[in-house]
């Protein structure tokens, strides 16, 4: 009707009909579109807030979905008499978040070194089997070895302690948010007084958005020429760090700013609050992001939020703004100074009185370094998740707050590293034809230590730079071992006697000679180093100087397939084919399997299975895994202890004895690893408490051109003499009662037939010292 | 009619095989012995987690013939079979405690009972006691913890004694009372396999203490029990009792076989 009368006003004043027809049908058309649009605006404008809501509802209904799970170390157990430095428990103790302080500790996570003792107010922690709650204790040390333990709060002597272990790093999905979720009545009121003051003061009055702040922040902006102040309330920052983007834009903005209204409009203040102070980013260690308040203040103040102080409240507060920038780690005077201004606010707002106010402004900050959490042992941590993901999904690893324990010993990790990479370093300086151009085929190595007697792999090096390759070496890289292989051969010879009815003892004397053993229509001929032959030697000296040829023919006549069982007896888990050449070490095997098998000689015939994951904890502590020392005597004790004292002469007299001329003069065993081709140069060796497999070559087809006593020697060596500085020195104790049996009298050689026949004077030539030219 | 005859015939039958399977199924039962059910173990799992597989196992090593014995020779243990050592030289050593020989231990129905001949040891069971001054820190270490590891067990925290015992070996591999009672724990866990192989190092490294021997072989004994090997077990408690008469884990799990064996079928 609006239309007709419309056109009929319009109408005269148009002559053609057809003018008029048009117009109206363009009018027709815009109208419907407007409808149109407005109607589909409308709709998705709905859609849209529909979308808001529902991301804002499952935000708060589940506001922290994901917990980084976190590796530790083993834990250090200290006890009366153990030989300890100074300066190597407080090293511990820094490492472990503890912090120096002048006076008497007397909150947990403080230590004082007073002369001859050490302090300490231990932290709570939450260890696999139990809970310890911190308290105050005493360390005297007399000289290096630890006297006395006191617990200070009883007064009652302690013959332990145990440190907790250090965090290595944790498993997490895009980026380590470490907090710990505390509820609102437990957040102290000056805190929340605090963080209200200078974050949002009109927090209690507004809908989620605050105009009035808005327009004060454009005010002191514009007359001040510089952003000095945001409008942003508490919900508004509780949303953009829901989504965790620092984006100033509007297209930002917007959305922020309706998701804070709808969430005003859903869920309480309190509600909103509690998130927010368990949400919010407070600084950084390392790869570990800190949020929430509770996390802040351990981090800061090694302390809970119920103790800190006016001043340290105020700077907590204060850090919200720019938590890295004001961090009193990086810049105590300007954390300082915007503690400072916090304090003024809090005065003016009648939060504090002038007497806090005055106390606060006098605290003083503690000095205190930053121990960045780095993940120090990456190529570990990869063998560990392997050993993980047999039981535990990648999401669950890491969303689920798993407390992971290992049997990592972070210091002997560190020593490791260095030595290897040091030990490398050095032999490409002194052999330039060991660089390569192509950083891709550079000189590799690997290290990996274990505890003989319960199998924990306490430090594992899988290569020279985790950055640019995360290739390890040390469990996925087969290699031949050369002669490090030798020993089995000579293992067997000792269980099993000779198939031609020899009974084989140290003393008994081999030939070194050229020879050819045929099998399966084939002929293998084992060679000498430089082609040198000694003729009658003793077996001991035939192992200590690695030769080729006399163990070529111990193994013929002990037979090849007890040397492979043997060595799968021990812990070498690869596949061997039974051939000749397995007696110089043909087969590919992994330095992981070297470590096992030879862990069970050093153990005293007890094969350790190797541990890297100790304990698993789900985040309320729950204990979800134990994994046990598991052990097996798989060889006679008295045959394993005669197996390390003829392995002793390896380093004492025989290819290994450089490592004693470089410093290393503690009673141990090992043996040096050449391959034919010069591809692979290993070195294993150990002492009763410590054993350490290095290996060193290229990953591709490259010749290394060195013996295991030229490139791996030198790298255990360093290793060996660094970690085990600050143990007690110990050996290899002999069995009791020891079987003795007939060793060679005076003179006398060996061997005795089954039959017993008299022993064989010996040759001269097996009496003499052999120069050790044989480096394999 | 006959087929009234049939169905008769039918129900009778049908009522016969009730019959049977009644009268079978109330007839008395031999006894049986119920093999030892496991602790509760350690392991649990999360909801979201799969199960625990088994750990890998190592390879089963491939025992070859043990050689005949030969005076001075070095005698190697066949590790998977576990068959007993001649003597030595006539001497009594530890191996030679392990005889296969049952004939006047055998309890069984109408046979001799082991009687036990020499006096039982005086108790050497203490551990703080041999912590004598000249002792290394690491032993000493080592003993202590091994004790508290051992008052756990008598708690009846097995898992945490098993933590503290762990500790033990890392301080003092060649301390034999650790490996005895990670043994112990092992046991409690329902782990007999475990605790067989750790006893086996007790054993290497006790210093031919007879009293502590005498615990090896009942605790031993206990294993095989659990593992439905009454034999074995036998074997084992009256080698403890050989060298310990007073060991009362193996006198009263003799006289438990030998009452099991003669009771009457209930």
């Amino acid at each position: 009707m609006l239309l007709r009368c419309f056109c009929a006003r319009i109408e005269p004043r148009f002559e053609a009909r057809g003018l008029f027809k048009s117009k109206l049908q363009i009018f027709s058309i815009s109208l419907v579109a407007l409808l149109v649009v407005t109607t589909s605006g409308l709709v998705f404008g709905a859609w849209y807030l529909k979308q808001l809501e529902e991301t804002v509802t499952k935000k708060f209904e589940k506001p922290f979905s994901s917990f980084p799970s976190k590796i530790y170390s083993d834990s250090y157990l200290l006890y009366v008499g153990i030989s300890l430095r100074l300066d190597d428990l407080a090293e511990k103790l820094r490492r472990l978040g503890y912090f120096e302080t002048p006076s008497t500790p007397r909150t947990k996570g403080e230590y004082r070194i007073s002369r001859g003792s050490v302090e300490i107010y231990l932290h709570d922690f939450e260890f696999p089997t139990e809970q310890r709650k911190g308290m105050p204790v005493r360390i005297a040390l007399q000289g290096t070895t630890l006297t006395r333990i006191e617990d200070l709060a009883s007064g009652k002597d302690m013959f332990d302690l145990e440190l907790e272990p250090e965090l290595v790093t944790g498993l997490y999905e895009r980026i380590w948010q470490e907090r710990t979720i505390v509820k609102l009545p437990d957040v102290p009121p000056l805190v929340i007084k605090a963080v209200l003051a200078v974050e949002d003061e009109r927090f209690f009055s507004h809908f989620g958005i605050d105009p009035v702040g808005i327009m004060r922040a454009m005010w002191v902006n514009l007359t001040s020429m510089s952003r000095q102040q945001g409008g942003s309330t508490l919900t508004q920052q509780l949303m953009k760090n829901f989504f965790l983007s620092d984006e100033r834009t509007m297209s930002r903005k917007i959305p922020e700013a309706i998701m804070a209204l709808i969430a005003e409009r859903k869920y309480s203040k309190e509600t909103i609050l509690e998130n927010y102070l368990n949400e919010i980013y407070l600084g950084q260690r390392g790869s570990q992001g800190i949020f929430g308040v509770w996390e802040a203040s351990h981090f800061y103040f090694g302390k809970p939020l119920s103790d800190l102080t006016v001043g340290e409240t105020a700077l907590l507060a204060g850090l919200i703004r720019a938590p890295n920038k004001l961090s009193p780690y990086r810049n105590a005077e300007l954390a300082i100074r915007r503690r400072n201004v916090v304090l003024a606010k809090l005065l003016d707002e009648r939060i504090i009185s002038r007497k806090q106010y005055d106390t606060a402004l006098r605290e003083k900050l503690p000095k205190r370094a930053l121990v960045k959490v780095t993940n120090d042992a990456p190529f570990y941590v990869d063998y560990l998740r392997r050993e993980l993901n047999e039981n535990y999904s990648s999401d669950v690893q890491n969303k689920e707050g798993l407390r992971i324990f290992s049997g990592l010993d972070l210091q002997l990790q560190r020593i490791a590293e260095r030595a290897l990479v040091e030990g490398l370093n050095k032999l490409e300086a002194t052999r330039p034809a060991l660089r390569r151009r192509n950083s891709e085929d550079s000189l590799e190595g690997a290290i990996v230590v274990l505890r003989p007697q319960t199998g924990e792999i306490k430090a594992m090096v899988g290569g020279r730079n985790y950055q640019k390759s995360q290739f390890n070496r040390v469990f996925q890289a087969k290699r031949q071992p050369g002669s490090v292989f030798k020993p089995f051969v000579y293992l067997a010879a000792l269980m099993y006697g000779g198939q031609s009815g020899v009974q084989y003892t140290p003393d008994s004397v081999l030939n070194d000679s050229p020879f050819t053993w045929s099998y399966d229509g084939q002929n293998w001929q084992p060679t000498n180093y430089n082609n040198e032959y000694f003729g009658a030697v003793t077996f001991r000296r035939a192992l200590e100087n690695s030769l080729n040829s006399a163990t070529g023919r111990l193994a013929q006549d002990v037979g090849i397939r007890r040397v492979r069982d043997i060595a799968h007896r021990l812990g070498i888990q690869s596949s061997l084919p039974a051939v000749p050449s397995l007696a110089l070490g043909s087969a590919e095997v992994t330095p992981l399997e070297v470590a096992v098998a030879f862990s069970t000689l050093a153990n005293g015939g007890t094969r350790p299975r190797p541990l890297a994951v100790r304990n698993v904890m789900d985040q309320n502590t729950r204990l979800l895994e134990n994994r046990h020392v598991r052990s097996e005597q798989v060889i006679d004790r008295q045959l394993a202890y005669r197996m390390n004292d003829l392995l002793k002469g390896v380093l004492d007299r025989g290819t290994g004895i450089a490592a004693r001329r470089w410093g290393f003069t503690r009673p141990a065993a090992g043996k040096t690893g050449t391959t034919n081709d010069y591809k692979d140069a290993w070195f294993v060796g150990w002492t009763p408490d410590l054993l350490a497999v290095v290996w060193v070559g290229y990953d591709g087809p490259s010749k290394i051109g060195l013996s295991g006593a030229e490139a791996a020697l030198p790298i255990w060596t360093e290793f060996m003499k660094a970690a085990t500085a600050s143990m007690a020195v110990t050996d290899f104790i002999p069995p009791v009662p020891m079987n003795e049996g007939p060793e060679a009298p005076a003179g006398k050689c060996g061997p005795y037939s089954r039959e017993g026949e008299p022993a064989e004077p010996c040759p001269p030539s097996a009496l003499q010292p052999i120069r050790s030219a044989e480096p394999l | 009619m006959v087929i009234w005859g049939v169905i008769g015939l039918y129900r009778k039958i049908s009522l016969l095989a009730a019959a049977i399977i009644l009268l079978h199924g109330c007839a008395p039962q031999r006894p049986y012995r119920m093999p030892m059910p496991p602790s509760s173990s350690t392991v649990r799992t999360p909801q979201t987690t799969a199960p625990i597989p088994p750990p890998p196992a190592l390879p089963p090593p491939e025992l070859s013939r043990r050689p005949v014995p030969q005076e001075g020779g070095i005698r190697e243990e066949d590790i998977g079979t576990k068959s007993p050592m001649p003597p030595a030289s006539g001497k009594e050593t530890k191996e030679s405690s392990r005889q296969a020989g049952l004939g006047e231990s055998r309890a069984s129905p109408g046979s001799t009972v082991f009687q036990p001949t020499t006096p039982p040891l005086p108790d050497d069971s203490s551990l703080v006691a041999k912590i004598t001054p000249g002792i290394s820190p690491q032993r000493a270490a080592s003993l202590r913890l091994t004790d508290e590891g051992r008052k756990l067990l008598d708690a009846g925290d097995a898992v945490k004694a098993l933590a503290r015992l762990e500790r033990t070996i890392d301080i003092d591999s060649t301390n034999p009372y650790g490996y005895f009672f990670l043994a112990k724990a092992q046991n409690r866990l329902g782990r007999y396999q475990e605790s067989l192989n750790f006893l086996d190092v007790a054993e290497s490294r006790l210093n031919g203490e007879p009293f502590w021997l005498a615990e090896v072989h009942a605790l031993r004994g206990e294993n095989y029990r659990a593992l439905g090997q009454p034999q074995r077990a036998e074997t084992s408690y009256v080698q403890s009792l050989r060298l310990n008469s007073g060991n009362r884990t193996a006198a009263d799990a003799l006289l438990r076989m030998q009452a099991d064996l003669q009771s009457p079928a209930k």
